[in-house]
């Protein structure tokens, strides 16, 4: 078993697997450049299929916790090596050096506390540091990491959407749990958003309070977020034609809630096509934003246009028999429902990403941790070194430190054989 | 022929680099490096003439290009390895590359070199697809020389002058890229922006997607405008130059990185400063070859960006539609329709500028396409050397595939073929351009 769990755990501790795993998806990515142009969205789709690539990808989140409780691990062995509770080993420090005869350490202190690092002495073992370390820095940088892929792999994994048309007065989805009460679109407020819209939701049973659904963050509608993609307007049509008796009557979703657009909406089993759009008021205000609409038309028969002309939401136009009556209008929000619980992680990966560069920059520039620990035994002495930042500085303090330790030994000897 | 053996030059310059970095890299193996790369350029000549006689030359350059590619994906891989053993705790002297030093890896990929290197040479050769012998025994002959000339100019370099596994690989690819940028076809850079501006803009479409970001509707335009950046030409090629530099300058700072010499254990300050200064000046030395790499690459993004060839990009010819709506191209006349070439018209109707172009395929077909393309910003096609050219991203469009739709390909017009010429429908044309251009410019615009 432990012959088994051992290159799990290198796999899962090394520096490499992540760029390992990365440098594989890259080639997956290459190689699918050559079958399709829309490359991203192919190797999206394959890695959320295929069980291989599923497994691959996890590798990510878990390498990144095992450097958490491998990096975790070697802190606190360094911590309690220069308290002098542990034994200093050498893959805890960038170098560990043997000295076969050395003076007390006690020597050193006053000379390391010139230099600027803070001491600590028991018994033969001193240590000294100056600077507080990045430790705390590339533990969040290491979560923040660890839930970016795991929010990622979630979101491959068990991301479900579906797209709905959200319609004033009509129950939310088909379900008929939610009613829509009211879209409404306004002027936002912010640097952000140019508009807000909100869906105002009444409970399914009578006396249910009314919830609001906002743009952003997006609201959860029984564990859904509502993500609106774009608006549309909802039309009922009633249309009569001298040889289309005794009329037409459906609702229909018209993707024109801006001035200037056109939707067509072909009139099933006859020659007629309207095409709709909506006027421009004149005044600035926007038609989905006040509820004042009116709607333009061309009505085709064939290729040829043998109506146009304009009639307000509630209104209707006659002309040469034609008639078209527009008896109801509502706001729509075409809104895709999507079940997915990595968006939170991936967000709250980005807000810790933040801190920790906030951290890090400042230690790193001012504070680099630069340790040294010497422990003597019997004449010998075994001191070790490690520095974040200004190592070559640090790397001279501990050369100079290890010839005083010698030189101190020296006389010491001289003054023994006196 | 002469003009031929002239255009060869850059690429014949680029082997015998090859060949004198190999030799100084890895001067242990003189002998292997030497047959290897020989008997690498042998190979590579006969290949390409072979690759030319059995497929089309448009899908031999591609392959050719693919594997300059696959180097490049390699010198990728190369840098991130060698900057992981330079910084890494376990990392305590210089990575020195041991088991790349054997008889068996140098003698593969000085083979490799050579054939890679005789096969952008060789798609040089005139007529190569008609089997050139004569030329390439001549060529090969010419690389026979070059290999002896490196051999004697590499015994001639500072002794000090050494370089580590990963800048040899900088050097060479380098050297291949530098090389290859010079033929059209076989520039890797160019697709490399197109790629990067795909991916941005799928990346940026897909992120907001999955974070359930609004879309530009719901946004402040100043905001979008931002946003929009990231769908321009010019995110392809900044994007492109750091992916196309990224390998060398990862070397360049592996090398940087390289753990100096323990010297904690000598107790002679003098001695310790001594190693330490020695070890310093060593890797500096070791950093002029990906120096030299990266100046490549940079030769090479100038070559790419500012090719030596001269595009057919002639005036358009204004046509005016008949009454019913139809305009006609004769086929001979003034413009020869089927003389190869891209013939470009330009149609003024309704307050717009529509401009198409008539070009008979390789393949013996007329086709009538616009001059922009479903992704781009409409600044048009020239031809060259059996490609079109998209003149906003630089994507090479072989002549056999204008006149079918997809990707970077010129918009296909319907029209009608006749004895006498070309007719289309001018309303079908102008709507066309309206929808393309609308659409293209959205993308421009960020639009998603």
């Amino acid at each position: 078993m432990k012959r088994l769990l051992k290159p799990l755990v290198v796999v899962l501790t090394s520096r490499v697997t992540a760029v390992v795993v990365m440098g594989l998806f890259l080639l997956v990515y290459v190689g699918i450049a050559f079958f399709t142009d829309e490359t991203l969205v192919a190797l999206i789709a394959l890695t959320g299929k295929n069980p291989f690539l599923i497994a691959l990808f996890a590798l990510l989140p878990l390498n990144t916790a095992g450097r958490m409780v491998a990096e975790g691990v070697e802190y606190l062995g360094r911590r309690r090596a220069l308290s002098g509770s542990a034994a200093p080993a050498a893959p805890l420090f960038d170098e560990t050096v043997q000295i076969p005869a050395a003076a007390d350490p006690s020597i050193l202190e006053e000379r390391l506390k010139k230099d600027g690092y803070r001491t600590r002495l028991s018994g033969g073992t001193l240590s000294a540091w100056r600077g507080s370390g990045t430790f705390a820095a590339r533990m969040l940088y290491l979560t923040a990491t660890f839930c970016l892929f795991a929010g990622i792999l979630i979101s491959l994994t068990t991301r479900t959407s579906v797209r709905s048309t959200v319609i004033e007065g009509e129950p939310v989805l088909e379900d008929g749990s939610a009613r829509v009460e009211r879209v409404v679109l306004a002027e936002g407020e912010g640097a952000i958003l140019a508009k807000t819209l909100d869906i105002e939701l009444a409970g399914a049973a009578p006396g249910d309070r009314t919830r609001v659904y906002g743009l952003y963050p997006p609201s959860r509608y029984q564990g859904t977020f509502l993500y609106p993609r774009y608006l549309a307007v909802g039309l009922l049509l009633r249309f009569s034609a001298p040889d289309l008796q005794p009329g037409f009557e459906e609702f229909s979703v018209l993707n024109i809630s801006r001035p200037g657009k056109e939707a067509p909406r072909p009139i099933p089993g006859s020659p007629y096509k309207i095409i709709f759009s909506l006027a421009d008021p004149g005044d600035g205000s926007e038609p989905y934003t006040t509820g004042k609409m009116v709607f333009l038309f061309r009505l085709l028969k064939g290729k040829e246009v043998v109506l146009s002309g304009s009639a307000p939401a509630g209104g209707e136009f006659a002309k040469d028999g034609y008639r078209l009556q527009f008896p109801d209008v509502r706001r729509v929000v075409i809104t895709d429902f999507i079940r997915d619980y990595g968006v939170t992680l991936i967000w709250f990966a980005f807000a810790v990403y933040l801190v920790a560069i906030l951290l890090w920059l400042p230690v790193r520039l001012f504070l680099p941790r630069r340790e040294m620990l010497f422990v003597t035994g019997t004449g010998a002495a075994v001191a070790c070194s490690r520095a974040e930042g200004r190592g070559r500085r640090h790397a001279g303090v501990f050369q100079e430190a290890l010839d005083l330790l010698e030189s101190g030994h020296a006389r010491e000897t001289q003054k023994k054989v006196q | 022929m002469l003009a031929a053996a002239v255009k060869l030059v850059p690429q014949l310059l680029c082997f015998a680099g090859i060949v004198l970095v190999l030799l100084r890299g890895l001067h242990a193996r003189r002998s292997t490096v030497i047959a290897g790369v020989g008997c690498g350029f042998l190979l590579g000549t006969a290949a390409t003439l072979v690759l030319f006689r059995t497929v089309a030359a448009a899908a031999s350059l591609a392959v050719i290009r693919d594997v300059i590619g696959a180097a490049f994906l390699l010198l990728c891989g190369v840098a991130v390895a060698s900057l992981y053993l330079s910084t890494g705790r376990a990392a305590t002297e210089p990575p020195s590359g041991g088991f790349l030093r054997g008889a068996v890896p140098v003698g593969a990929g000085a083979l490799l070199a050579g054939f890679v290197s005789a096969a952008i040479c060789a798609s040089r050769l005139p007529d190569v697809a008609a089997g050139a012998v004569p030329a390439a025994l001549i060529l090969v002959v010419a690389a026979a020389a070059l290999i002896v000339a490196a051999s004697a100019l590499e015994k001639l370099l500072p002794a000090s002058f050494t370089a580590s596994p990963a800048s040899l690989a900088a050097a060479v690819v380098a050297l291949l890229l530098f090389s290859s940028s010079s033929i059209i076809r076989l520039d890797l850079f160019s697709p490399l922006t197109m790629k990067v501006m795909k991916f941005t803009h799928d990346f940026v479409h897909q992120f907001f997607e999955s974070m359930l970001i609004p879309d530009h509707l719901f946004i402040r335009s100043y905001l979008w405008g931002y946003i929009g950046l990231f769908f321009g030409k010019e995110v392809g090629f900044w994007g492109g130059m750091v992916i196309w530099f990224a390998p060398a300058l990862l070397i360049l700072l592996a090398v940087r990185l390289e753990p100096l010499p323990m010297v904690s254990h000598i107790r002679q300050g003098a001695q310790r400063r001594r190693l330490l200064a020695e070890a310093i000046r060593n890797r500096r030395l070791k950093l002029v070859l990906p120096l030299i790499a990266t100046l490549l690459l940079g030769g090479a993004i100038y070559k790419s960006r500012f090719p030596s060839v001269e595009y057919w990009d002639p005036k358009p010819v204004a046509v005016t539609p008949a009454a019913s709506g139809e305009i006609f191209i004769p086929r001979k006349g003034e413009i020869e329709l089927e003389d190869g070439r891209l013939h470009k018209y330009l149609l003024k109707q309704g307050g717009r500028e529509v401009r198409f172009f008539v070009l008979m395929t390789p393949a013996g077909k007329l086709t009538v396409d616009l001059d922009a393309c479903a992704i781009c910003k409409p600044d048009g096609y020239g031809q060259a050397e059996g490609t079109v050219i998209c003149y906003y991203c630089k994507t090479l469009i072989p002549l056999e595939t204008v006149g079918k739709p997809g990707g970077c390909n010129p918009v296909p017009v319907q029209f009608t073929e006749k004895p006498d010429g070309v007719h289309l429908d001018s309303v079908a044309l102008a709507n066309l351009w309206s929808s393309t251009v609308q659409s293209t410019t959205k993308v421009k615009e960020g639009g998603k």
